[in-house]
């Protein structure tokens, strides 16, 4: 029975650490497209990554869901468990706007060079952000999921800073209106994907130690 | 064992004891009933004669005892009675012993009594007058009997179980402790039941068998860790779910690994996408390759499933370093490049050139000067394919003859072929020192020193000087220094200028005519001879590259 149990949880990890890559693939693809101004064929890899991450969230939570059922699970297996079900929210959620930074960029073309070091700063700062709090789940490492909250703080201010110059730029009445508002967009989105990943990083957090957001849930 | 032996000894000495006790029941129970038929048969017979002769007379103040006496007439009325009023008596002409009595002169029957749960005998006689004397005697049943006997009969089953109880809890251990003090390291040293010794043959033949086979385990083991710990290629070990089974040094320093990995998935040291789809391929049975790329370096990884009956058991992951192969294989291509291109552009001159003196349009006065420069291009062409093929020489390694070589001698040769091209820049070129010679080939140290004068040359200070000096080295080797008051070369470039084709200013070598091989011949040279190379330079300042040939260069 526990050998069963302890299969399915091995199972549940590999495929958590798999959509975690999905996920970091897809913003690093979008990420890259973005900068480089290539479009053509980058828009069709993150589709395939998001369909690929919608679809091993609904395996996830199929494992997870028969888990509790079948297992009953307590203790530390059972935060395991719910954190993951709640993982799999956040890390969907990045993959769609991974690919809405894909499509927005695709109509907006190449980002102008002096928006280029900014944006790109920010995209790293995010991606560095996924990736943290993936390696801080397949570790189990409570310590470096608390170090993506302090980069979340960073990411908001590059995300402010973006705004004003945007808003610098449309009081002077300069450039295109429309490149502006995706450029926005695509500044928002980002900041987004990495509140998703400070929420992994403290679901992560939370099935380690039990203390969630700094309060104790079990 | 032992409670099993005690149940089985004590359960039948329990049986045998109670069986013994309802025989002895039985059997006692015949005798005396017997013995009472026996008794109440000689008492009717007195009883009868008493009557005989004294008639009713004979009851009077007779103590029967426990007897009952009864005096029938020949028609069955009681005449009396020794317990019962005779008159309330019923007829007794139906009775079995009366009847019997009648007809032999004796009858004896026997009835049970239910309400009194009592069998009562009896014994008739006819006496001579026609009438019967009966004499009945109740006797107790056997329920009866064993309730005489029980206080008694519970004292001995007692006694007994106890005694049962101890012997059987005694024998059993008995029999038992030898078996548990069999030592089973040395199964043949014990002195137990002779049935046990095949067993006992057959552990120790396979106690051997098994510690054979343990050490033999254990060395291929460590023939195992052996090779995999000391081989530079990482060697990881998964099973079918793609938990880390082994891990060898290598591959845990490739992939940042510690002791903690092993039983973990390894997707936790590296879930790049080509990882992943070289796990894919391996679960579904398929062997693959893929480049990936940590901390700076790059490693070919190779997954084979390992199949059993064409069922993935796991996988064997190889990870090699190929960062070294891949920067060759990427200088080889540029240089590839590199040698097409500075071939094409003097054959393009040559061509240009030959095509307008074919079509004439070239005036006569000009024609002495297009042909010197076909001369001269086809003159550059010459010495780039020289060099190429020297260097390819160098690169096979081939053979060429070592004679005994005097450096300043041949500096001295350097410099006097030089010395128009110097004079034209106005530079001087100055050859001294104490001396030496080195154990080589003379054609690749007259390429040293030969390329090395005419960079110096080239990227000299225009009136400047160039100086050539050889001397002993500390090491004691030769040293043999070319030093210029020049350009220089900046810091950033110093380390690869003796790469093939590698120019500081790439506009520049137009202007000089370089091949763009010179320093990369000198290092492959100097290579050939085990010398080293130390290159100082200052920026505007100047150059000194000095090569130092080892003490068993020179004779």
């Amino acid at each position: 029975m526990r050998n069963k149990f302890d299969e399915q949880l091995a199972t549940l990890n590999r495929e958590m650490i798999s959509m975690g890559a999905l996920c970091e693939e897809a913003i690093a693809v979008t990420a890259r497209s973005m900068l480089d101004g290539d479009n053509s064929s980058s828009i069709d890899r993150v589709r395939a990554l998001e369909n690929d991450i919608d679809q091993k969230e609904r395996e996830i939570e199929s494992i997870c869901l028969k888990l509790l059922l079948q297992q009953q699970p307590v203790a530390s297996d059972l935060r395991q468990i719910s954190a993951a079900l709640k993982m799999i929210t956040d890390m969907e959620r990045i993959g769609d706007q991974a690919l809405d930074i894909a499509e927005t960029a695709g109509f907006m073309g190449p980002v102008e060079p002096e928006d280029a070091p900014l944006l790109g700063e920010l995209a790293r700062k995010v991606i560095s952000m996924v990736t943290d709090s993936v390696d801080a789940f397949v570790r189990h490492d409570a310590e470096a999921a608390g170090t993506v909250a302090a980069k979340d703080d960073e990411a908001d201010a590059l995300f402010t800073r973006i705004k004003n110059s945007i808003i610098e730029r449309i009081s002077a009445q300069k450039g295109e209106g429309e490149y502006a508002l995706d450029l926005l967009m695509i500044a928002k989105y980002l900041e987004r994907i990495g509140d998703h990943a400070t929420n992994i990083a403290e679901w992560v957090e939370f099935s380690v130690t039990g203390i969630h957001k700094g309060g104790e849930m079990l | 064992m032992t409670k099993k032996i005690f149940r089985s000894i004590f359960l039948v000495a329990f049986i045998v004891l109670l069986a013994c006790l309802a025989l002895i029941t039985g059997v006692l129970y015949d005798h005396f009933s017997e013995q009472q038929s026996a008794q109440l048969a000689s008492q009717a017979d007195l009883a009868a004669q008493g009557v005989e002769n004294e008639g009713l007379g004979y009851f009077d103040g007779l103590d029967s005892g426990d007897t009952r006496l009864t005096w029938i007439a020949a028609d069955g009325s009681v005449l009396y009675d020794t317990d019962a009023d005779s008159d309330s008596m019923e007829n007794h002409s139906s009775r079995e012993e009366f009847v019997e009595a009648v007809e032999n002169g004796r009858g004896e029957s026997s009835r049970y009594s239910s309400t009194l749960s009592e069998e009562t005998i009896y014994q008739a006689v006819l006496l001579s007058d026609g009438t019967v004397l009966r004499a009945a005697a109740s006797h107790s049943t056997v329920l009866a009997l064993l309730w005489g006997m029980f206080v008694p009969l519970l004292l001995i089953v007692a006694v007994a179980v106890a005694l049962a109880a101890w012997l059987a809890s005694r024998l059993s251990r008995r029999i038992v402790g030898p078996l548990n003090a069999i030592d089973l390291d040395s199964p043949l040293e014990n002195d137990v039941y002779d049935e046990l010794s095949p067993l006992l043959t057959r552990v120790e033949s396979q106690k051997k068998q098994i510690s054979s086979q343990l050490d033999e385990l254990s060395r291929r083991q460590e023939e195992f860790s052996a090779v995999t710990d000391n081989m530079s290629e990482g060697l990881i070990l998964l099973d079918r779910e793609g938990i880390i089974l082994s891990i060898n040094p290598s591959a845990a320093r490739i992939f940042g690994a510690d002791s903690a990995s092993i039983g973990r998935d390894i997707l936790t040291l590296d879930r790049s996408p080509e990882l992943r789809a070289l796990m894919e391929s391996a679960s579904a049975g398929k062997r693959s390759e893929a480049v990936i790329e940590r901390d700076g370096a790059e490693y070919q990884l190779s997954a084979s499933p390992v199949l059993t009956d064409g069922v993935s058991r796991g996988t064997v992951l190889l990870a090699f370093d190929v960062t070294e192969k891949l920067r060759a294989e990427r200088l080889r291509r540029e240089f590839t490049a590199n040698v097409s291109h500075e071939l094409k552009t003097p054959l393009h001159s040559i061509m240009g050139a030959a095509e307008l003196l074919q079509d004439g349009l070239v005036k006569s006065e000009d024609q002495q000067r297009f042909l010197g420069r076909i001369r001269s291009e086809a003159e550059r062409l010459v010495t780039l394919v020289d060099d190429v093929i020297d260097l390819s020489r160098m690169d096979e390694g081939d053979n060429f003859p070592r004679e005994e070589t005097d450096l300043l001698q041949l500096a001295r040769d350097v410099a006097g072929d030089l010395g128009p091209a110097a004079e034209k820049r106005g530079i001087g070129i100055a050859v001294g020192g104490s001396g030496g010679s080195v154990f080589g080939v003379r054609r690749l140290l007259w390429e040293i020193i030969w390329n090395l004068c005419d960079n110096a040359v080239k990227y000299g200070r225009e009136g400047g000087h160039v100086s050539v000096s050889v001397d002993a080295a500390p090491s004691g080797g030769v040293s043999l220094s070319v030093a210029d008051d020049g350009i220089g070369i900046p810091a950033e470039h110093r380390a690869r200028v003796f790469e093939r084709f590698y120019r500081v200013d790439k506009s520049h070598s137009r202007a000089t005519g370089g091949t763009g091989l010179g320093l990369s011949i000198v290092k492959h040279a100097a290579q050939y001879h085990g010398a080293q190379i130390e290159l100082e330079s200052e920026e505007g300042r100047g150059t000194r590259i000095t090569v130092i040939f080892p003490p068993r260069a020179v004779s």
